[in-house]
């Protein structure tokens, strides 16, 4: 009995699997195929299937298949395939990755573009990650702000009674208001963040741009040192702790792990939500019902001007084992030199353009209003710094540690102490 | 001391049923029951998440009953072809039966090898086995790793195969079995002319089938379930078994919480059926074998 | 009679040949297939001595030397005296492993033997599906356990915490609190400890059942007329008699749980401020996360040394135990 039914299990296993793995119906003669890698994200990838059509549209004999990988996976998969020659055709890449494996990448051709006009066409923050000892390695995408952009929930300004569109002219404005939206409930947990600003990406670059802004660095001179134990860092981190203090977040419910921002201010819990832009299009997507009205804005800065830093964000590259270089490049221009495309690949990824020109475009202004709101700011985005590990940095170093300063399980020296010893342990 | 207390003559009587008695009986229920209960719940839990609303499940207090009983999370996934489960199961299966196939084969043969048969070199490759059973994954998981890049093997359900053809442990208890065999049963064979493959085949084989039952099931949950090595060999999604694509969905669904439930049900419920009737050989093989 | 013998000799070195046919067709392939573990084995021993990540270029051979290069014992040295960030990780590591192995063993045991033993006094016929429910959570897949757990301990929306209010307590953030703590363990740990626990209480149980069903049931009968209570006739009669399974599920419990992943991986990834960060998660992240795969060879080195050291003294118990 039981063997017969293990046996009926088998085949229809062996029946499933055969059904599943029909392969994919081979391309036509004559046809170029390129393989094109991403990570997952949805609105990038719509944005991408736009562009490739539109290529293939252009060039008939060209199929661009994309195939995508989870973000946490990505870097994975690119470093164990390349050793083996495995990659795709055109990759996609993170900016600041670049100076960590450039030496199994190839450079852009000069026809394609030169280190001096990739410099004029793009921001620097964004072109700043593809130049490694001054070779172009990839062409950019995005300004992948994370500074101070913050999600506003219009229905619960309203509900506090406070002036919407917020008018802040100091961070002590956007802390009022932050301290009106906050809600607690009756078993003393916080059920509405008036600011949360406490997941990896917004502390990190807040951090960060702090430093700059009250006239600090973090780097050494030459860049071969991290300096975060500074009287401007220590200004900036226990002015991070005292918000928190000021009670617009609890650090402990709201964070990566639980809340997380985007999730938290699509599901009603949060006033203020710093996150970068990108976060719109996802949020978007996976909250369709979410009835609240809501806007973008940016803060104000600290003290000065709104100097910051950011990541030289997603762009693409060509993989020095592809058989179709010229074309894979082509492409790779097309996308996103090409103002039109890049245009419409921004918008439907969410992404700030990377190019000034089509970030001043009215086209982008219509489709993404708070992109001119950022225009402002955008020519003071510094690039981050090429880092020996810049997740590394980032996620495991810098993060965690203000983390703990915000709930309150380090002092402001000891995370800062730590920061800088950890932070510098990573040049070996 | 034993035999001296068993030789004193009863002091009195076993009392019959008496209180005291029912008191411990109703006892023991009670805490079987309430273990029961809490191994039950998040199960419970779980199958009435998954038929609320994304919103009812996260209303602060939780409602107990789903208040609009609704299967749109079943059907979002049906409909969502990003998600072809069908495929995952497939995927599974594959790895499943052909590792469980593969090591039963080897194990059974090696096994009957070392038990029978004399060769140079049986200690030092019966002591490599050895080694390989202390040995754990985690030492090896990241040169294995290495390899199947290196082999282009990285994305391929091969690559969840190609390490797990030899099972140290397989072969140690099918050794066991074998060695009860008695030699006559060979011997007999072997004057009416069979050859060795054809002893392994019919004699061999049918002989070692309970044994072998236990190790297929024992095999076939433990790949089911493996998590750790496939996530780091299956990047792509379509090549994915069911336990990373439910993380997956899980990471790319936060703050849905039905609806990862409802993946989840999806996921662990059809194949918690066939264990549980497969449960008595399970059990048996985790009491014979100690290990999971 | 001469010929017989050549006859039976012919057989026998026939049969000789064909057994060691037999036995050559099936080493041969055995070997090469073998000698890829062993290749793996030494690639794994070499690795520990080298700063590798699959990234760079390196030397010719395997990608060691050159961008990869080799660092003697450095990364063992780092370990237990740098003050790198992935020297601080693995201490912490190491540390919340060993505390997750020595709180799971006591609790499982604390559970499994006295439900095992009230389950198996029961006797009639609703034991099967006790014993059935109770076991599903052990084949049950440990993603979807995670997750299960992890609604549960929603700090918003999950159960546990809606159990807490409506007792009048204050409601725990269960997976994210770095403050909250219980026994000086992080109250995370407890989280991930009690999720553990409860995919696994099962297998002891199952394993115990069985034990006690081997216990005679004539020895503890006649120990309950000589006067003594149940609880004397457990500890001075049933207890010996399975104190082999005893030790062997210590052994089974103790490895599996310093080597615990799946579940802490999809409930915390480690948090929070690293509390629930394992030793295997951390050779997970140093070597895919990070690709920094030298280091993340000699941590599961030391894993390994910590494994084996453990099996070993529980051998040497266990080895006492059955001469006794």
């Amino acid at each position: 009995m039981k063997a017969k039914i293990l046996a009926l299990l088998i085949v229809l296993t062996l029946v499933l699997t055969a059904c599943g793995s029909k392969g994919e119906s081979a391309a036509p003669e004559g046809t170029i195929v390129l393989r094109f890698w991403v990570h997952t994200n949805n609105a990038f990838i719509a944005g991408y299937e736009a562009a490739i059509a539109a290529y293939e549209a252009e060039h008939p004999n060209v199929d661009i298949q994309l195939e995508n990988f989870d973000y946490e996976l990505y870097l994975q998969t690119l470093q164990t395939a390349m050793p083996a020659g495995e990659e795709a055709d055109i990759l996609q890449l993170f900016g600041t990755w670049t100076s960590q494996y450039y030496e199994r990448l190839t450079p852009v051709p000069a026809e394609v573009m030169t280190v001096e006009q990739a410099q004029q066409t793009f921001y620097a923050a964004p072109i700043g990650g593809f130049i490694v000892d001054g070779v172009l390695y990839g062409m950019p995408q995005e300004f992948n702000m994370e500074y101070g952009g913050v999600l506003v929930n219009k229905t619960l300004y309203e509900a506090a009674g406070l002036t919407y569109p917020p008018q802040w002219r100091t961070m002590d404005d956007v802390i009022a208001d932050a301290q009106a939206l906050t809600q607690v409930d009756e078993t003393g947990m916080m059920s509405v963040a008036g600011f949360h600003f406490a997941c990896a990406d917004p502390t990190a670059f807040s951090f960060l741009a702090g430093i700059k802004q009250r006239g600090g660095d973090y780097w050494n001179a030459d860049h071969t040192a991290f300096t975060f134990n500074t009287p401007e860092a220590r200004a900036q981190l226990q002015f991070m702790v005292d918000m928190v203090n000021a009670g617009v977040v609890d650090p402990v419910v709201f964070n990566d792990s639980t809340n997380f921002v985007i999730d938290a201010f699509f599901q009603g819990k949060v006033g203020i939500g710093y996150i970068g832009s990108w976060a719109i299009a996802l949020g978007q997507t996976n909250y369709p019902d979410f009835a609240d009205e809501w806007d973008y804005f940016y803060l104000p800065p600290i003290q000065g001007d709104p100097v910051f830093v950011a990541d030289s964000g997603w762009g693409l590259t060509v993989s020095p084992n592809s058989q179709h270089q010229d074309i894979a490049w082509d492409f790779v221009r097309f996308v996103t030199a090409n103002p039109e495309i890049a245009a419409q690949w921004n918008i439907a990824s969410g992404t700030i353009p990377a190019m000034p020109a089509v970030a001043e475009s009215p086209e982008i202004a219509a489709a993404m209003p708070w992109v001119p709101k950022a225009l402002a700011i955008l020519p003071y985005g510094e690039y981050l710094g090429n880092m020996p590990d810049r997740d590394l940095v980032v996620y495991e170093i810098i993060y965690p540690h203000v983390l703990n300063a915000l709930q309150g399980v380090e002092t402001v020296d000891q995370a800062l102490q730590a920061i800088d010893t950890e932070a510098n342990s990573t040049f070996r | 001391m034993a035999a001296n207390t068993l030789s004193t003559p009863l002091a009195q009587p076993r009392k019959p049923f008496g209180w005291s008695r029912f008191l411990g009986r109703f006892l023991a229920y009670f805490i079987l029951t309430l273990g029961l209960s809490f191994t039950l719940l998040p199960f419970v839990m779980m199958i009435l998440s998954s038929f609320k609303t994304n919103l009812e499940v996260l209303r602060v207090p939780p409602t107990f009953w789903p208040e609009n009983f609704t299967l749109e999370n079943y059907l979002k996934i049906f409909n969502d072809p990003q998600l072809p489960l069908l495929r995952f199961y497939g995927n599974s299966a594959f790895v499943a039966v052909f590792n469980v196939t593969s090591t039963l084969f080897t194990s059974s043969l090696i096994g009957y090898m070392f038990a029978k048969f004399e060769f140079p070199g049986k200690k030092i490759l019966f002591g490599w086995f050895l080694t390989m059973m202390m040995i754990p994954t985690q030492i090896t998981m990241i040169p294995s790793y290495l390899i199947l890049a290196k082999l282009g093997l990285i994305n391929s359900l091969w690559g969840l195969v190609i390490f797990s053809a030899v099972d140290a442990f397989g072969i140690f208890m099918m050794r066991q079995f074998c060695e009860t065999l008695p030699n006559e049963l060979f011997d007999a064979a072997r004057i009416d002319g069979a050859g060795e493959w054809q002893i392994y085949w019919r004699i061999v084989l049918p002989q070692l089938g309970a044994p072998l039952a236990t190790l297929g099931i024992l095999g076939f949950m433990f790949n089911w379930n493996a998590y750790l090595w496939p996530m780091i060999v299956l990047q792509k999604i379509e090549v994915r078994t069911l336990p990373i694509i439910l993380t997956w969905f899980n990471s790319t669904h936060t703050g849905q919480g039905a609806l990862v439930m409802a993946a989840t049900v999806l996921i662990i419920m059809p194949i918690l059926f066939v264990f549980l009737f497969f449960q008595r050989w399970i059990v048996q093989g985790f009491t014979m074998t100690g290990f999971k | 009679m001469v010929r017989t013998r050549n006859r039976n000799d012919r057989r026998r070195s026939g049969l000789v040949i064909s057994k060691r046919r037999f036995v050559a067709s099936v080493t041969i392939p055995l070997l090469l297939y073998e000698s890829l573990g062993i290749f793996v084995l030494g690639w794994a021993f070499v690795l520990m001595f080298f700063d590798y990540s699959p990234g760079r270029l390196g030397g010719p051979i395997l990608g060691l030397g050159g961008s990869n290069p080799f660092v003697g014992l450095r990364n063992f040295v780092e370990m237990f005296s740098g003050d790198s960030v992935q020297a601080t990780l693995f201490r912490t590591s190491l540390r919340n492993t060993i505390i997750f192995a020595v709180a799971v063993l006591p609790l499982n045991l604390a559970i499994t033997l006295p439900l095992a033993w009230l389950l198996e006094s029961i006797g009639n016929r609703f034991k099967s599906l006790y014993r059935t429910i109770y076991f599903l959570p052990v084949l049950t897949s440990s993603v979807g356990v995670a997750l299960i757990w992890m609604s549960m301990y929603d700090p918003q929306a999950g159960w546990i915490n809606a159990i807490i209010r409506a007792f009048g307590g204050t409601p725990v953030a269960w997976l994210s609190d770095p403050r909250a703590g219980f026994a000086n363990v992080s109250i995370a740990m407890w989280a991930v400890i009690i999720a553990y626990l409860w995919q696994d209480y099962g297998y002891n149980m199952v394993i115990f059942i069985a034990a006690l069903q081997g216990v005679p049931h004539e020895l503890r009968e006649a120990a309950l007329i000589d006067g003594a209570n149940s609880w004397q006739a457990f500890t001075r009669i049933t207890l010996p008699l399975i104190r082999p399974t005893m030790l062997f599920v210590c052994v089974m419990t103790m490895l599996s749980s310093f080597q615990v992943f799946d579940v802490i991986q999809v409930m915390t990834n480690g948090g929070p401020n690293n509390q629930t960060q394992v030793l295997m998660l951390d050779i997970y992240k140093s070597a895919f996360r990070y690709q920094n795969m030298g280091w993340a060879a000699a941590e599961s080195f030391v894993l390994f040394l910590v494994v084996m050291g453990v099996t070993l003294f529980q051998m040497r118990v266990l080895r006492t135990d059955w001469e006794y």
